[in-house]
């Protein structure tokens, strides 16, 4: 079904059924969600203003999509002297938000900052399409028209996304123990 | 032979078409080897999943953004081209806007004389100096040689000046000898 960006009938359906990927896709780049919301808002208002009309509600959410990523690629790329802030946002995640049982969230939250770590530090080619894979649940299809690239292409860099993460992921294990 | 671990990957990700589906599991059937990486990978995939943010946070202001955008782009049926026109303002533009402001703020005092008490009303700390007595016409292109002897002469007597001209080293003008 046919969508157009300046419906209002259209867009709330596009936002309903993608803000909470949309967000999720920023915030794993930024780590902050006041600066994700921020983006967020952005990727919307762009939608609207450039007033497109899509084949379809993946075609919208795919714009989306790569619209959010590179919001978010270029505010991180833009603000590298803030990094350090944003380091230790993601360093402190057990935010009252996320935190349940102190312990227990501690822990958890030791293992989330070792895993965004391990992530953060691939290449950004393998990260964008790990990240589409696991936090969006997108299938290779998707991710290859988000990233505008072929779906032998994704594969291969999961593959090696899997690989360099389970090599920083043992390290890390092994630097602990 | 073992499975290729790219092949393993795509299958872990529901990601292999037939025939290599069914493929790799016969082989995992009787392959401890290749169990295992599939295990260890599937692992790793949860490992990272679970490092996500929770609904929670990530949901905290989806209404309160939507109505925000609502308002702005649908309730008071504002076109497109309206909002970006308005929002677009170059900074040559706004440069320019800024010196015409002072320049006409500057401009009243000089263009259009000042006295203490009306410069008082506008910007009482300013008032002290910028006095009709303190303020001069700083323009080179209105010199003295744009206006007439007369003119000066009667500027001068309007003021009260009492002038006194006296003219040397004038010579009569040479008239032709009468040739006689």
């Amino acid at each position: 079904m046919e969508i157009k960006s300046t419906d209002r009938d259209d867009f709330r359906r596009i936002y309903d059924d993608n803000y909470h990927l949309i967000v999720q896709v920023i915030m794993h780049i930024v780590y902050n969600i006041e600066i994700a919301e921020d983006l967020t808002q952005e990727a919307f208002e762009r939608f609207y203003i450039k007033n497109m009309t899509f084949p379809g509600e993946d075609d919208a959410k795919y714009w989306l999509i790569r619209v959010a990523k590179n919001l978010a690629l270029n505010h991180v790329r833009r603000n590298k002297r803030e990094i350090e802030m944003v380091e230790k946002v993601r360093h402190n995640p057990a935010s009252s938000l996320e935190g349940r049982d102190a312990a227990q969230s501690a822990v958890e939250a030791d293992e989330r900052r070792a895993v965004r770590a391990a992530v953060d530090s691939l290449p950004e080619n393998l990260r964008m399409v790990i990240q589409l894979k696991e936090y969006s649940g997108l299938d290779y299809k998707s991710i290859a028209k988000v990233l505008g690239i072929s779906e032998t292409n994704v594969k291969v860099r999961v593959y090696r996304a899997r690989k360099k993460l389970e090599e920083a992921l043992m390290t890390e294990d092994r630097d602990v123990y | 032979m073992c499975i290729d671990s790219q092949m393993l990957s795509a299958y872990l990700d529901g990601e292999l078409p037939e025939p290599y589906r069914t493929q790799v599991e016969e082989h995992l059937e009787h392959c401890a080897a290749c169990r295992k990486h599939l295990c260890d990978m599937k692992a790793l995939d949860e490992r990272v999943k679970a490092a996500t943010f929770s609904d929670e946070l990530l949901l905290r202001n989806k209404d309160r953004m939507f109505s925000l955008l609502d308002k702005k782009y649908f309730e008071s049926g504002k076109k497109v081209s309206f909002i970006r026109r308005r929002l677009e303002v170059s900074v040559p533009s706004l440069v320019t806007a800024a010196a015409a402001v002072v320049f006409i703020f500057i401009g009243g005092f000089m263009f259009f004389g000042t006295s203490s008490e009306q410069t008082e009303d506008i910007l009482p700390s300013f008032a002290l100096q910028a006095d009709s007595s303190n303020v001069h016409y700083v323009s080179d292109n209105v010199g003295l040689e744009n206006y007439t002897l007369e003119e000066i002469l009667q500027y001068l007597d309007s003021k009260g000046y009492n002038v006194d001209i006296s003219i040397k080293g004038l010579q009569p003008l040479e008239t032709a000898p009468a040739q006689n």
